[in-house]
């Protein structure tokens, strides 16, 4: 029987998940909810269904059963690090294939203390903080305060905290802490935030390294052992809600100002990636994500058990055996138990790569995500650019308010840094992004923070 | 007061001629319609008791992954345009499935015309509202009709792409609040009323207003 993958999710990662169906020859079904009428990964399916909500479990399985479906792609967010759900979709009556991981790979992965626990024991350095959940506040204030002695031991100087929910993540449910005086009412605050909006009170301290900068290593694991990585991503340019705004690839600039050796440095962060990647037989994509220092020390943050938003960044810059990489396409072969069919000597790096997020966000009035309707949405086509969207370019469209307001990703590619960069500035200065706001205001975007941005890559930030 | 009886006349002639609304029952997700509990005319009735206990009228079930649903009604008034052809068939989620012809109750016909008469709070954006919560407990001891606002008082928060944003009352004076248009974390259409209010002064003419449609619509 022909293979046909359910589309669990929206926008352009759902337009990704198609294009690749269709390169591996796929059969594929797509969803929507109402407010995406318009969106483009709803026009361009051939197959499509109407469903209440992408996080409706019920109705992405009544589809799939309705379709004859064997596999599900969920995409990223929504459901994707949801392991309840990944268990379900391959233990019910008609089991299909989940494409990611194994459920209890993202179970015990997506729990950020249980991760730091194992990567502790296999000797992989994770940011000092507490190891298990907190939820009063004197213990708070307790656990900050050996925290603090752990860090001045180990060097750190000026300690500030941050409290973090562990149930959040994409940079929801954190706040800085400066002075131990503050850690209770910050506590009881998040402690809040993450009841309301995770269902999960559990809070953890960690210190908050003052400069840095954020690499993450982009893993491939097939079920038959195999592993491959595809080099690292620089994800250091963020809103001031910690969310990505530019990401390159690689992860360092080797001709840049380090006071340490960049591609040693690397070397360590993609060989202790691999280790615990190894420890939980990990099958399918996955991004092992890291805080460097500018002294060179380096911290493992969290594991993101899906495809990434940024994949792509780092496919342009991957050759294996001379071709170019589709890592949508490699996630779903490896589901299907295909084996790699190359090893890591059979991948090459040549070149830099660049993702913008455009996002209808006000950056002068607290990165307020804005709705409204976009008039014009045009740039021009080169060989050097690839734009992801799901934004139609030949109709008005309707920003739903249901989710993130992200407009489209662009993926440059360049030689070398300085060709690069000036690729990044032309397609900055040709995209235009026009529409209105429900008050009629002119609709803002970010591009204005991305060309102010575009001058710190590769720089050590704060946040 | 935005509103005089020669107004008022004519907004109650424009309900008279249609006293009725039509509200369409959509699938609230897919799955497969394996029975119609009701005929094509006949009378249905919406949730009803003080505390709205008693269900409505059953209208089909609705059966996803073996689960049957039942999907009652939730507004008085006649069935009408029902999707038979659907029956024994998957269908998505938001999809027609009949119509229900709604008379306007007493209530109901002041509710609308004070649209036209109270300072209405509309909604920003397509969003999920809910009202603060310090005005959710007041109103809760106090009722309609009693709690008064002021200028910079926090009426609303909207949940709106996964921010939380209060929404304050910009006008000048005192204000009662007199009706809620919706329903707390339903989706709320930009531009669809969510509150009215009384500024308190107009308040004794607010209550002829409403004398007067009652007087006019028991006719």
């Amino acid at each position: 029987m022909k293979d046909k993958v359910l589309i669990a999710n929206r926008g352009e990662i759902a337009l990704r998940i198609m294009e690749a169906c269709e390169l591996l020859g796929l059969d594929y079904v797509a969803v929507y909810t109402k407010e995406d009428e318009e969106s483009l990964h709803v026009r361009l399916a051939k197959k499509k269904y109407r469903i209440s909500d992408y996080r409706d479990m019920n109705d992405l399985l009544a589809v799939a059963d309705e379709e004859k479906c064997t596999a599900i792609h969920p995409g990223y967010g929504f459901l994707s690090e949801n392991y309840r759900f990944a268990r379900r979709v391959v233990k019910r009556e008609r089991p299909l294939i989940w494409i990611g991981p194994t459920w209890e790979v993202i179970r015990d992965l997506g729990n950020k203390l249980y991760m730091k626990k194992v990567a502790h024991k296999l000797g992989i350095p994770v940011i000092p903080g507490s190891v298990e959940p907190i939820y009063n506040e004197i213990e708070a204030e307790l656990k900050a305060q050996e925290i603090l002695e752990q860090a001045y031991e180990e060097g750190f100087e000026e300690v500030s905290f941050l409290v973090k929910a562990v149930a959040g993540g994409g940079g929801m449910g954190i706040e800085e802490v400066k002075n131990l005086e503050e850690i209770r009412p910050v506590f009881r605050k998040v402690r809040a935030y993450a009841k309301r909006l995770f269902g999960d009170e559990g809070v953890i301290i960690e210190i908050k390294i003052p400069l840095f900068q954020h690499i993450e290593v982009q893993i491939l694991g097939s079920k038959h052992g195999e592993y491959v990585h595809f080099g690292t991503r620089n994800c250091t340019i963020q809103s001031p809600f910690r969310q990505k705004r530019i990401e390159l690839a690689p992860g360092f600039y080797q001709m840049g100002q380090y006071n340490f050796d960049p591609a040693k440095k690397e070397a360590e962060i993609i060989e202790h990636s691999l280790n615990l990647a190894r420890h939980f037989n990990y099958d399918s994509v996955g991004t092992f994500e890291w805080l460097v220092t500018p002294e060179g020390k380096y911290y493992l943050m969290e594991v993101n058990t899906r495809i990434q938003v940024e994949n792509e960044i780092s496919a342009k810059i991957s050759f294996v055996k001379n071709k170019p990489v589709n890592l949508l396409k490699e996630q779903i072969r490896v589901a299907f138990e295909e084996k790699l069919g190359y090893s890591q000597r059979d991948v090459a790096f040549k070149g830099m790569s660049l993702e913008f997020r455009l996002i209808a966000e006000d950056t002068k009035r607290g990165f307020t995500p804005l709705s409204g309707v976009i008039t014009r949405f045009d740039y021009k086509e080169h060989p050097w650019l690839t734009m992801r969207t799901h934004v139609p370019k030949d109709k008005p469209y309707t920003i739903p308010t249901q989710f993130d307001p992200n407009l489209a990703l662009a993926i440059i590619y360049g030689e070398k840094f300085d060709d690069l960069m000036e690729k990044s500035k032309q397609f900055l200065n040709e995209i235009v992004i026009e529409g209105h706001t429900f008050k009629n205001e002119p609709l803002v975007t970010n591009i204005e923070f991305l060309k102010e941005k575009l001058g710190d890559v590769y720089k050590f930030l704060s946040i | 007061m935005k509103i005089d009886f020669s107004h008022l006349t004519q907004i109650l002639q424009r309900f008279k001629a249609k006293p009725y609304k039509i509200y369409p029952v959509l699938t609230p997700h897919t799955g497969k319609i394996i029975e119609f509990k009701i005929k094509e005319g006949e009378e249905v009735r919406g949730p009803s008791g003080k505390w709205l206990e008693k269900p409505g009228t059953p209208l089909f079930i609705l059966e996803r992954e073996k689960n049957p649903k039942l999907i009652r009604a939730q507004y008085n008034g006649i069935a009408q345009n029902i999707r038979t052809d659907l029956l024994n068939r998957f269908v998505e989620a938001g999809e027609k499935v009949l119509e229900i012809k709604h008379p306007l109750s007493q209530e109901e016909i002041i509710s609308e015309v004070l649209l036209n008469a109270l300072l209405v709070i509309r909604a920003p954006e397509t969003a999920r509202y809910i009202l603060s919560p310090e005005l959710g407990k007041r109103l809760e001891k106090e009722g309609l009709g009693k709690v008064s606002v002021k200028e910079g008082d926090e009426l609303l928060i909207m949940t709106f792409m996964k921010r939380e944003t209060p929404i304050f009352l910009k006008e000048r004076g005192t204000y009662i609040i007199y009706q809620i248009y919706f329903k707390p974390f339903e989706l709320v259409q930009a531009g669809e009323p969510l509150l009215g209010l009384c500024p308190v002064e107009d308040l004794p003419h607010l209550e002829k207003i409403i004398q007067r449609i009652k007087a006019e619509w028991s006719l």
